[in-house]
């Protein structure tokens, strides 16, 4: 890990959990305009979807490896920000879950969603936003 | 192309623009992180020091030789 980072595994898990985040809060606006809370002229309903299930494939994979890279460098400490980022993961599976299996259930996805991107937050704050306010 | 098509399209360019400038802000305030962008910065650092060193030096010696040039004066009356 230390090599692929050239020796700067904090640094490079800060950019990918920032880029996640800012992709979060896009998010929160396509699927707004998905089941048409907002309506802007430029944006139908239909491309909205399609474009946050595009991006959100895209931030779980950034998720998944900023986890990885996360494990392998400093292990599991048990604070806040372990706790944050586990619950991170389960909650975004649940989703991904319901939206490619369990279609049913597709009321449970507006307070997934929510829940993801709190936590994604979360887990921000307590280790990418230290890592930005000390450089 | 549909309208829908170019929507997309836009709506992912749109996060591609977003990736691009969170990695750009986050970059820029880290600081450079390249091996080779480290060492140019650490010797600028050494360069600076050496020449406050030698400015500090350059004053001790005028120091000293007006210092002497004092004392010849006063020997000299």
């Amino acid at each position: 890990m230390q090599t692929v980072t050239r020796g700067n595994p904090t640094e490079v898990k800060a950019v990918l959990a920032t880029v996640a985040l800012a992709l979060g809060a896009y998010q929160l606006a396509l699927i707004a305009v998905g089941y048409r809370r907002l309506r802007p002229s430029f944006l139908g309903a239909r491309p909205a979807t399609r474009a946050h299930r595009a991006v959100g494939d895209a931030i779980a994979a950034l998720l998944v490896l900023t986890a990885f890279m996360c494990l392998a460098v400093f292990g599991v400490d048990g604070g806040l920000h372990a706790a944050a980022g586990a619950a991170l993961l389960a909650v975004l599976a649940v989703k991904v879950a319901v939206v490619r299996w369990i279609p049913r259930a597709g009321r449970l996805l507006p307070p997934l969603g929510l829940a993801v991107f709190t936590l994604l937050a979360l887990t921000w704050l307590t280790s990418a936003a230290g890592v930005l306010g000390d450089g | 192309m549909s309208r829908d098509g170019w929507q997309l399209l836009g709506s992912l360019l749109a996060a591609a623009l977003i990736a691009a400038v969170a990695i750009a802000v986050v970059t820029a305030r880290l600081g450079p992180t390249s091996v080779a962008e480290l060492d140019a910065q650490e010797e600028r650092l050494r360069e600076r020091i050496e020449r406050r060193e030698e400015r500090q030096e350059r004053r001790r010696e005028l120091r000293e030789q007006r210092r002497e040039a004092r004392e010849e004066a006063r020997g000299r009356r």
